[in-house]
C-alpha cells in the first residue's frame, strides 16, 4: 500500500502542475539556504582529528604583569613566551611533545632557471609529525639527534617539493633557506587539514599547506623571524637574544597525552610548574595553568565567526518562512481534493489511510524538493567559492551534509504537510458525497 | 465601517490567516534585521583609510639575498628609494614599516605617565624616516609634520631609542586627551627606557590600522619618524599620478630588479587589493543576507497571493450573493483589500516584537549592535504595501464575480 501511495504521490505532482512547482521551489530554496551556511559551519566546526584530539593539549599561562590586572581575568595572551617553552620541552611531560612558530624566509631554488621567493614554513619538533599524523611521501622526520644539535635539516610539503624538485624523491638534495643550505630529510604527503588546527594562532587559520618544516631549534639558531603575532606586555632587550630572554609571547605549544586519562597528571605537573614559576617571580598573576585539547582550543579562539553563525541562524529563520509558506500551499493543495477524500471514506479507507497517503504525498514533494535543494545547495556554495580558496576549501558537501540535506527538507516537508494532512482527515464523506 | 463582520469572517476560519500573518511576522523579523546588517557592514567598509588616492597607491617589499652588513643595507634601501623616486609617473615615494588595511603589522602601547600601571591606548605603529603625511596624502588638522633632522634611521638589533616626536591621528589624540590640544604633550612607549618620552608635534586627521577593527580602534595609530634597518627587507609606499599605477608597478619593478646585483624577491600589492582582501568576508555576508532578503520577499509575496486566490475561490458563491444583494464591485474589492491589510497588520505587529527579539539574540549571543527602531518601521511600511499590492491581484478576480453566480448550482 506504501508503494502505492507513493506513486501516488508522484502522480499528484503532476495534477496541479504550478501550485506544486512554487511548493517544491519554495522547500528547494529554504533547504538549499540551510544547508549551504550550515556545510560551511560543519566544516569549520568539525573535529580535524577525531582519534586523538581529546589528547592533543595546549597549555596556557599568565606571565603578564601584575600591572592592570584583576583576580578573576583571564590569561592575558593565547602564546607562550620562549623561557616557558624550553622549559615545558625539557619536561618530559605527555608522550610527545612541540613548540612551534610560524616562519617565512627567503628560499633559493636548487634549479637556476627559477627565481627565489618567500616561502612560509614552520618550525616544531620531530614529535610534530607523529602528533599530528602527519602523512610522509619521501624519506621520513628528522631525527631526534637532528633536533639536539639544531641540524640543517627540512621537510618539506609535496607542493613545495614538486615546485623544486618535480617528481623525482628529493630526500638527501639540498637548496638554500634563509641564506642557509639545508638538507631534504622528508617530503609531507597531501596534508592540510582545515582550519589548519595545530597553529590556530597568528596564522593562515583556514590557508594552503606548509611549504616546509625545520626544526625548532634550528629557527632558534638561524634567528629566524616569528612570522605571526607577538605580545610584549613588559620591557625587552633589542636583539634575537633579548626576545628569547623576555617575557614577550609569540610560541605555540602542544603535548599529546597517552591517554585521556593522563590530562589530570599533565593538568597538576602544570600547577606545579606555575607554583615554582611564581616563587622565582617570572608569574606575578595568580593565574591558574589551563589546558586545552583541540575542541576546547578551537572554541576558545573563537575559529567559527560570529558572522558563520549569524548566516547559519538567518537561513533558518529563512527555512521556517518556506515551511509556513509550503503549509498554506498545501492547505489549498489538499482542499481542493475533499471529493476525493469523500469518496475514499465512503469505500472504507480509514482515517489512518488518508492520513498516511498525504503523508507520503507531501514526502514525495520533500524529497524533490530536496533533490533541487541539493542542486541549488551546490551551485550556492560554488558562488560562496566564488570568494577565494580559502573559503572555497570550506565549501564543500561531504557526505554527512548529503544525508543531512535530504533529512532535513523531507523532515520540513512532512512537518509542513501535519496540518494539512490533519484538515484533509476531518473531511465528512456524508457532506462531500452529497454535494456531488 | 465593514471591519466587525470581515474580523468575525477571519475568526470563524483561522488557519489561512494565521499562517500568512506568521509569513509576514517572519519576514518582517529577518528582513529588518537583515538589511540593518547589510547597511552596518556597507558603513565599515565605505570607511576612509586617511590614503588621500588609495587607488594611485601601492607598495613594494623589497628583499635582497645578500649577506651585506647593516650599513651597506642601510645604503641600499636609500639607493632603492632613489631608483623610484626617478620611475616617471611617481609623485612620493616613502619607506614604511606596514600599510593601512594590509592586516600585518605592529601595535604598541602608549602610556601617559612611566609610573601608572595600565596603558592609555594601544596604537597602531607606523615607522618611517621618509614623509607620511606627504606620501599617503594624510590631512594635518593641527601641528606640523616632520622636520627633515628628525627623521632618523635606527638599527633595530642594536638600538632601543624611544623618538623624539611622534605624530598621531586625531581619534587617538582625542582619546588621550580629551577636549585638550595634542600639541607639545608627552606619551611613553609601553615600558620603555626609563624617563623616554616622545612629543607630539603633529594630529593628522585620520590614518587607519593594519586590521581596520570595528569601531574607535580602527583609527589609533601613531607616526614616528624613525626607519630601522636590522631586517633584510624594506618596504616602500609609493603613490603615482592618477592613473599610472599600473604602469609605474611594472617599471618600479624592472628597475629595482635590473640595477640589483644580487637575486632579489619582490611583493607589489595595491591598497585597493588590500581593501577588497580585508573586508572579503564582509561583502559576502553582505550578499547572502541580499539574497535570502529578497528571495523572503518573493516568497511572502507569493503566499499572500495564494491564499487570497484561495479565498476568493472558495467564496465564489458568497460573493455571488454578496453581489445579487446589492454590493456593487467596489465593495468586493474594498472587503479583500481590508481583509487583507489586517492580516498583514497582525503579521507586522508580530514582525515587530519578533525582530526585536531576534535582535536582542544577536545582541547577547553574536556581539551584533542594537536594532534602531526606523528599520522596524521602514519594514512594516514596506510590508503593508506588499499586502495590498498583492492582494489587489484577487480582489480584483473576486470583484468581477458576476452576481448570476448566486443562482447557479444548489
Amino acid at each position: 500500500m506504501l508503494a502505492y501511495y507513493f506513486r501516488l504521490g508522484l502522480r499528484s505532482l503532476r495534477r496541479n502542475p504550478l501550485l506544486t512547482a512554487l511548493m517544491v521551489l519554495t522547500l528547494a530554496v529554504g533547504v538549499a539556504a540551510s544547508v549551504s551556511t550550515l556545510t560551511i559551519l560543519h566544516m569549520m566546526s568539525g573535529d580535524p582529528i577525531p582519534e586523538k584530539s581529546n589528547r592533543l593539549l595546549v597549555p596556557r599561562f599568565d606571565n603578564g604583569p601584575l600591572d592592570g590586572w584583576a583576580p578573576g581575568d583571564e590569561p592575558s595572551d593565547v602564546q607562550m613566551s620562549y623561557p616557558d617553552v624550553a622549559n615545558l620541552l625539557k619536561s618530559g611531560q605527555g608522550e610527545r611533545r612541540t613548540a612551534l612558530f610560524g616562519i617565512a624566509g627567503p628560499l633559493e631554488p636548487p634549479r637556476k632557471d627559477m627565481p627565489a621567493f618567500v616561502a612560509d614554513g614552520m618550525a616544531p619538533t620531530r614529535d610534530f609529525f607523529a602528533m599530528f599524523d602527519v602523512p610522509f611521501l619521501h624519506g621520513q622526520p628528522w631525527s631526534e639527534a637532528d633536533d639536539a644539535r639544531a641540524a640543517d635539516v627540512v621537510v618539506l610539503g609535496r607542493a613545495m617539493a614538486e615546485k623544486l624538485f618535480g617528481d623525482a624523491d628529493p630526500v638527501g638534495r639540498q637548496l638554500r633557506l634563509m641564506g642557509t643550505p639545508f638538507t631534504v630529510a622528508g617530503v609531507v604527503d597531501h596534508w592540510n587539514p582545515r582550519p589548519r588546527y595545530y597553529k590556530l594562532v597568528g596564522g593562515n587559520t583556514f590557508g594552503d599547506a606548509d611549504d616546509f618544516f625545520i626544526p625548532f631549534t634550528t629557527a632558534i639558531r638561524h634567528e629566524a623571524d616569528n612570522n605571526g603575532g607577538m605580545s610584549c606586555s613588559s620591557k625587552r632587550e633589542p636583539g634575537y637574544a633579548g626576545l628569547l630572554a623576555s617575557e614577550c609571547t609569540w610560541l605555540q605549544f602542544w603535548f599529546e597525552a597517552r591517554s585521556a586519562a593522563d590530562r589530570s597528571d599533565l593538568q597538576a605537573w602544570l600547577d606545579n610548574y606555575a607554583g615554582e614559576q611564581r616563587k622565582l617571580g617570572r608569574f606575578q598573576r595568580k593565574v591558574p595553568a589551563r589546558l586545552y585539547d583541540v575542541m576546547e582550543w578551537m572554541e576558545e579562539l573563537k575559529i567559527v565567526g560570529n558572522d558563520n553563525k549569524l548566516s547559519v541562524w538567518l537561513a533558518f529563520g529563512f527555512l521556517a518562512l518556506c515551511l509556513v509558506n509550503t503549509i498554506g500551499l498545501l492547505l489549498a493543495k489538499f482542499s481542493v481534493r475533499a471529493s476525493e477524500i469523500g469518496v475514499r471514506r465512503a469505500l472504507g479507507a480509514s482515517r489512518r489511510e488518508i492520513f498516511r497517503q498525504f503523508l507520503i504525498e507531501t514526502g514525495v514533494i520533500g524529497l524533490t524538493g530536496g533533490v533541487l535543494g541539493l542542486v541549488l545547495a551546490f551551485g550556492a556554495l560554488a558562488l560562496i567559492g566564488m570568494q577565494g580558496k580559502e573559503v572555497a576549501a570550506m565549501a564543500r558537501m561531504d557526505w554527512q551534509m548529503l544525508a543531512m540535506t535530504f533529512v532535513l527538507s523531507v523532515a520540513a516537508a512532512v512537518l509542513a504537510g501535519l496540518l494539512p494532512t490533519w484538515r484533509a482527515c476531518q473531511v465528512t464523506p456524508a457532506i462531500q458525497l452529497k454535494s456531488q | 465601517m465593514e471591519i466587525r463582520p470581515i474580523l468575525s469572517a477571519l475568526l470563524r476560519n483561522k488557519t489561512g490567516p494565521i499562517l500568512v500573518a506568521l509569513q509576514v511576522a517572519l519576514s518582517l523579523a529577518i528582513l529588518a534585521n537583515a538589511v540593518y546588517i547589510v547597511n552596518e557592514r556597507r558603513a565599515v567598509i565605505a570607511r576612509p583609510s586617511g590614503i588621500a588616492d588609495e587607488h594611485s597607491t601601492f607598495y613594494i617589499t623589497a628583499r635582497n639575498l645578500n649577506s651585506d652588513g647593516p650599513e651597506q643595507r642601510l645604503a641600499t634601501f636609500r639607493r632603492e628609494a632613489d631608483l623610484l623616486r626617478a620611475v616617471p609617473g611617481v609623485a612620493s615615494v616613502a619607506n614604511v614599516s606596514q600599510m593601512p588595511l594590509s592586516r600585518s603589522g605592529w601595535n604598541t602601547s602608549i602610556l601617559l605617565d612611566q609610573r601608572q600601571q595600565r596603558e592609555n591606548a594601544s596604537a597602531s605603529m607606523y615607522l618611517s624616516s621618509d614623509s607620511l603625511v606627504k606620501t599617503f596624502g594624510l590631512r594635518l588638522v593641527e601641528g606640523r609634520d616632520f622636520l627633515p633632522q628628525e627623521l632618523v634611521d635606527l638599527d633595530e638589533k642594536t638600538q632601543d631609542r624611544a623618538p623624539d616626536q611622534v605624530i598621531l591621528t586625531k581619534a587617538l589624540a582625542d582619546k588621550l586627551w580629551p577636549g585638550a590640544s595634542a600639541i607639545g604633550k608627552a606619551i611613553y612607549f609601553g615600558k620603555s627606557v626609563e624617563g623616554m618620552s616622545s612629543r607630539v608635534v603633529g594630529v593628522v586627521e585620520r590614518l587607519q590600522s593594519q586590521n581596520a577593527p570595528i569601531g574607535e580602534k580602527a583609527e589609533w595609530s601613531v607616526i614616528i619618524p624613525a626607519r630601522r634597518y636590522g631586517d633584510t627587507a624594506a618596504m616602500y609606499a609609493i603613490r603615482t599620478e592618477p592613473g599610472q599605477r599600473d604602469r609605474v608597478m611594472k617599471e618600479a619593478e624592472s628597475v629595482l630588479r635590473k640595477t640589483s646585483s644580487t637575486p632579489m624577491i619582490l611583493e607589489m600589492r595595491t591598497v585597493d587589493q588590500d581593501r577588497k582582501t580585508l573586508y572579503r568576508s564582509d561583502v559576502a555576508l553582505q550578499w547572502m543576507l541580499v539574497t535570502v532578503s529578497l528571495l523572503m520577499l518573493l516568497i511572502t509575496c507569493s503566499g499572500i497571493v495564494g491564499m487570497a486566490s484561495l479565498w476568493v475561490t472558495q467564496r465564489r458563491k458568497q460573493i455571488g450573493v454578496r453581489r445579487a444583494l446589492g454590493a456593487r464591485r467596489l465593495d468586493i474589492l474594498r472587503y479583500f483589500i481590508l481583509e487583507n491589510v489586517m492580516i498583514t497588520s497582525a503579521g507586522v505587529f508580530g514582525g515587530a516584537a519578533l525582530g526585536l527579539a531576534l535582535n536582542q539574540l544577536l545582541v547577547s549571543k553574536l556581539e551584533m549592535a542594537r536594532l534602531p527602531a526606523g528599520y522596524l518601521a521602514g519594514g512594516a511600511l514596506l510590508f503593508w504595501l506588499i499586502g495590498v499590492i498583492a492582494a489587489y491581484g484577487p480582489a480584483w478576480k473576486a470583484a468581477g464575480i458576476s452576481p448570476a453566480t448566486a443562482t447557479r448550482s444548489v
